[in-house]
């Protein structure tokens, strides 16, 4: 009779366990956006947006997988279910909201302007006429192309502009100034600066992006950020990964 | 089987349309009338994406076209170079040619234009189109040289020993004698990489370079419209590959005038 009982135990709370075992959210990430979320020399996935989802998870419930995706494809893989979730520093823009749904914003972003050290350029109006990279399917592409007169040229990875602006190729980058500075600060310190940041006239906020209807991830996802907001916790990781 | 009907097997699987074939059911007239019909009806009835999507890639186009026909230009001449070197006699020579065979042939042309392009741009700056060039004809180069040499050894020892006796040098005897005889079992397989060519371009789009496909994607990145954008862009791929290979196969027929007596 013990035995039986005991045998109903562990299995209830085996049972129990995997109900309460926290909901895995799997997110696909372009992990080549330093310091937003990139892979380190480890080979692991770490980033601002890493930590603030998996300090979300805590919070909400659920645990973060991430699932490394090239840019160009993340948003196909979202609409085809291939993961539930896009954390990859997705500016929140009218054009995607009508593709997918977005979760409340998590970062506030401006786009920088990326220039060789002893260039004079101080604006896109000063590069009529020249090439000006950036990261294909990104604001800061479509920035790029929104100007007048330059010669927009769109890369699969902003590390890939960088370079073609490290060595010459072309006059000018432009993408998401924690990712500016990244580059302009840190890794090519001594050959690019950040010559400006371009006004577009609204506040551009990353979201994770869901496919549209999945309301449940998107609860989940905003109660999570919420309780990241109220207590302070992304200034720290702001702190840790950006500085400032 | 005489010296003149010696063929060079087609190895890269590159389907020809079968010269004899002139019916109306073959499998390159379908392919052909179903291409231009689904390129034509499909932004007739959807212009938005479809018409869209055709409307972004002329220049994308224009672009891959450059590219291939700057690359097999030069590969052809590094080919006809590395070709002769594979067969010379002259120690060193041979041994560069050969070594540049194996080392091209051993590494992938995704990674071969990565390398071109940013592994060398630390040291001499190309722009990005002759760098894609530059990369596309080094390793189709190789590919070409083995055509050559292969289409020179198909030509019997015979000719070259009439032709010495007759007393003519070496260097002649491969000008007036061995190449014009060559080219005729050259020219098929040098279309199919050509089309091979072609149809890898599409990799260059890796550095930034505004080919169809990028052209593509950079449209379907800013709309999301997946399906409709890439069936557009092998559509367009299909319909300039069919008509290379029938221009292929009918200059194949026309060179196979002596199986044809």
């Amino acid at each position: 009779m013990l035995k039986k009982a005991l045998l109903t135990l562990v299995a209830l709370s085996v049972l129990c366990g995997s109900a309460w075992a926290e909901t895995k959210i799997v997110f696909a990430v372009d992990a080549t956006w330093p310091p937003m979320e990139f892979v380190n020399s480890q080979k692991e996935i770490v980033g601002f947006a890493i930590d603030f989802l998996k300090a979300a998870g805590k919070e909400a419930g659920f645990t973060p997988v991430f699932k490394n995706t090239s840019w160009d494809g993340i948003f196909a893989g979202l609409a085809s279910g291939k993961y539930d979730a896009i954390s990859s520093s997705v500016s929140i823009t009218e054009a995607r909201k009508k593709a997918m749904d977005f979760s409340a914003p998590y970062f506030t972003v401006q786009q920088a302007l990326i220039v060789n050290k002893d260039s004079s350029v101080r604006s896109l109006a000063d590069l009529k006429g020249k090439k000006v990279g950036g990261q294909i399917g990104t604001t800061g592409y479509f920035a790029i192309k929104a100007a007048e007169g330059l010669t927009p040229k769109s890369y699969d990875e902003i590390g890939l502009a960088m370079e073609d602006l490290n060595v010459g190729r072309i006059s000018a980058v432009v993408c998401d100034d924690p990712v500016a500075a990244n580059y302009a600060l840190i890794k090519y310190k001594d050959t690019l600066k950040i010559a400006a940041v371009i006004k577009t006239g609204e506040v551009e906020n990353y979201g994770f992006a869901v496919k549209k209807g999945n309301s449940k991830v998107l609860d989940l996802l905003n109660k999570g950020i919420a309780a990241v907001k109220a207590k302070g916790i992304d200034l720290e990781l702001k702190k840790k990964w950006i500085g400032q | 089987m005489s010296d003149l009907e010696k063929k060079i097997d087609i190895g890269d699987g590159a389907a020809i349309p079968d010269p004899k074939d002139r019916g109306l059911f073959s499998a390159w007239w379908i392919a052909l009338i179903g291409t231009i019909s689904l390129l034509v009806f499909l932004p007739m009835f959807k212009p938005d994406p479809y018409g869209k999507v055709l409307l972004f890639i002329p220049d994308g186009i224009l672009i891959t076209f450059e590219v291939t026909i700057l690359s097999i230009s030069l590969a052809l001449v590094i080919g006809l170079v590395t070709g002769l070197g594979r067969i010379s006699t002259n120690r060193f020579f041979n041994l560069t040619a050969s070594l540049y065979v194996e080392v091209v042939r051993g590494i992938p042309l995704l990674v071969q234009l990565f390398y071109i392009y940013f592994a060398l741009g630390r040291f001499v700056l190309v722009p990005d189109l002759v760098a894609a060039v530059i990369a596309m004809s080094f390793c189709y180069g190789a590919y070409m040289g083995e055509v050559f040499r292969a289409g020179i050894k198909s030509i019997d020892f015979g000719q070259t020993e009439a032709s010495l006796s007759l007393g003519f040098n070496q260097r002649q005897t491969m000008t007036y004698v061995i190449l014009p005889q060559a080219w005729r079992t050259i020219l098929p397989p040098v279309g199919n990489e050509f089309i091979a060519l072609l149809k890898d371009t599409s990799l260059v789009s890796i550095l930034a370079v505004s080919d169809i496909l990028r052209r593509g994607r950079e449209y379907a990145s800013e709309s999301f419209n997946y399906f409709e954008t890439y069936t557009m862009i092998a559509l367009v791929y299909l319909l300039i590959t069919l008509i290379l290979s029938k221009l292929i196969s009918n200059m194949e027929h026309r060179l196979s005038y002596y199986e044809r007596r």
